[in-house]
């Protein structure tokens, strides 16, 4: 038990068993204790408990009456009454009902008291794990939606693209404007191949067992930009880097790969052609316990209404030239999945800085 | 002979621009092809022009970035009626989505939604030509 400890809220008019019930369980668990009924709730108004122990026999209103009133506003907490053998047929009942999960007869004894918590913190916290993983299969099923929806887009668009061209070629007599065609249609296969990577990416980024490696930022740079610059919209683009790493630095080294890839080909697809020398200079700065890197450009930048949603699935800022819109929530999911931050700072027109920073994964 | 019609194209990918202009000209369907990147962009023109300008088959995208087609619509909803009369609107995309095409068949402004890639006689035959 040294996690948080399960809070229990304890209600009993008889001040003397409160204490002696406190004095007995403190050390283990996190207790509450009130004699009052209507302090009880405002005790559960303020605080979640995971079980609430109530004595059936109190002045005015019976444990099992208490927990009828709760139990639609605070359905969360395991109840268990406490109660003498005279009460047992209204503690059956209340079994029965549904109200408590367990009773406790009186006098009651440590080991079966602490029996009785452990099972029902047990129940209370299978509950809230379930709860948790729906929350979290409906978002992934409506992210799988929308991923669906827009992932189809990005696949049949080049396809029909294609399409397109052929037929338009079919229709031209004249042979030599086809290699204009078979260019378009080379461009149209290279969109989707590079939509069908990274759909990949992401797939490795969010199911992937992450493999925790000594990183070389030098080697991982030097391999990223062996994989660009022979790209035909590198154009005339000037990358310049400056790399510091001092001691070890341990990170997965293909989600720091997608990181690298996405800003650096963003810097060169984003570049202002307009300006004579259009530039990225990628900074990183690493030590044993974290990393900085900084991805600046010179190039169009990004409106400030849409600084806030680039990082979102599907995303598209910018009317021209823009993929898919998965390039960036891919390094944002890879970020947080390394415990890391980025931030971006760009004017229209100037540029744009991306600023990460990651934490070393220690083994 | 029927005068020859107007066509506005509207779509994102600069690719499918080059395309439909050539292959509506090469079809001889039109000469006078005028084409948009953006909906934005289309739709300040509409504003700006649209008294003086002469009937219009407009081809929309679905999904574009900053303002997708159903947002043109909306949009286009909002202009003087005398513009939107001399106006015909297909949407022209390769979605497969049933939401996507109910929503087009819904819409008052759409006439059809058209499958990319376009079929030159499917469109004719849209238009009773």
């Amino acid at each position: 038990m040294n996690e948080k400890a399960i809070s229990i809220l304890y209600i009993d008019d008889e001040e003397h068993n409160l204490h002696s019930f406190k004095a007995s369980f403190r050390k283990q668990y996190d207790i509450t204790i009130t004699s009052s009924v209507v302090e009880a709730e405002q005790f559960m108004e303020t605080k979640d408990f995971c079980i609430v122990l109530a004595d059936q026999r109190m002045p005015h209103t019976t444990g099992v009456q208490f927990f009828e009133k709760i139990r639609t506003k605070f359905p969360k907490p395991i109840r268990i009454l406490i109660t003498g053998h005279t009460d047992i047929s209204a503690a059956i009942d209340a079994i029965n009902k549904g109200e408590v999960f367990r009773f406790i007869d009186k006098p009651w004894d440590y080991t079966y008291v602490e029996t009785a918590i452990s099972s029902a913190y047990e129940i209370y916290k299978t509950r809230e794990d379930l709860k948790q993983r729906n929350m979290e299969l409906q978002k992934a099923n409506e992210e799988l939606d929308k991923f669906v929806y827009s992932a189809s887009h990005d696949l049949r668009a080049p396809l029909m693209s294609v399409l397109g061209i052929v037929n338009l070629a079919l229709l031209e007599e004249d042979i030599k404007s086809q290699n204009e065609y078979l260019e378009l249609i080379r461009q149209s296969v290279k969109k989707l191949d590079t939509f069908i990577i990274n759909i990949i990416d992401y797939y490795k980024n969010a199911r992937g067992v992450p493999v925790v490696t000594d990183i070389s930022f030098e080697e991982l740079v030097t391999e990223v930009q062996a994989t660009i610059q022979y790209l035909p919209e590198y154009g005339n683009l000037t990358m310049t880097t400056d790399i510091d790493q001092t001691g070890v630095f341990q990170s997965d080294v293909m989600k720091l790969r997608i990181i690298f890839n996405n800003l650096i080909n963003n810097a060169i697809k984003f570049q202002d052609k307009s300006k004579p020398d259009p530039y990225v200079h990628l900074t990183v700065k690493s030590t044993p316990t974290e990393a900085k890197i900084i991805v600046a450009d010179n190039g169009s930048g990004i409106k400030e209404s849409d600084q806030d949603k680039i990082f979102r699935m599907f995303y598209r800022a910018g009317a021209t030239n823009s993929g898919s819109g998965i390039g960036l929530y891919i390094v944002h999911e890879a970020i947080s999945k390394l415990g890391g931050e980025i931030s971006v700072s760009s004017k229209i027109g100037q540029g744009s800085i991306f600023e990460i920073n990651i934490p070393s994964i220690l083994k | 002979m029927k005068p020859l019609l107007n066509f506005f194209l509207i779509d994102d990918s600069a690719f499918d621009l080059f395309i439909y202009e050539k292959l509506l000209i090469k079809s001889g369907i039109t000469e006078s092809v005028r084409t948009f990147n953006s909906a934005r962009e289309a739709l300040k023109h509409l504003a700006n022009h649209g008294s003086t300008l002469p009937e219009i088959i407009i081809l929309l995208d679905l999904q574009m970035p900053d303002m997708n087609g159903f947002e043109f619509i909306d949009e286009f909803d909002l202009l003087p009626e005398a513009v939107k009369a001399q106006i015909k609107i297909f949407m022209l995309s390769s979605t497969i989505d049933t939401r996507d095409i109910e929503k087009a068949k819904a819409s008052p402004h759409i006439i059809d939604l058209l499958p990319k890639p376009l079929e030159v006689n499917f469109l004719k035959k849209k238009l009773d030509m």
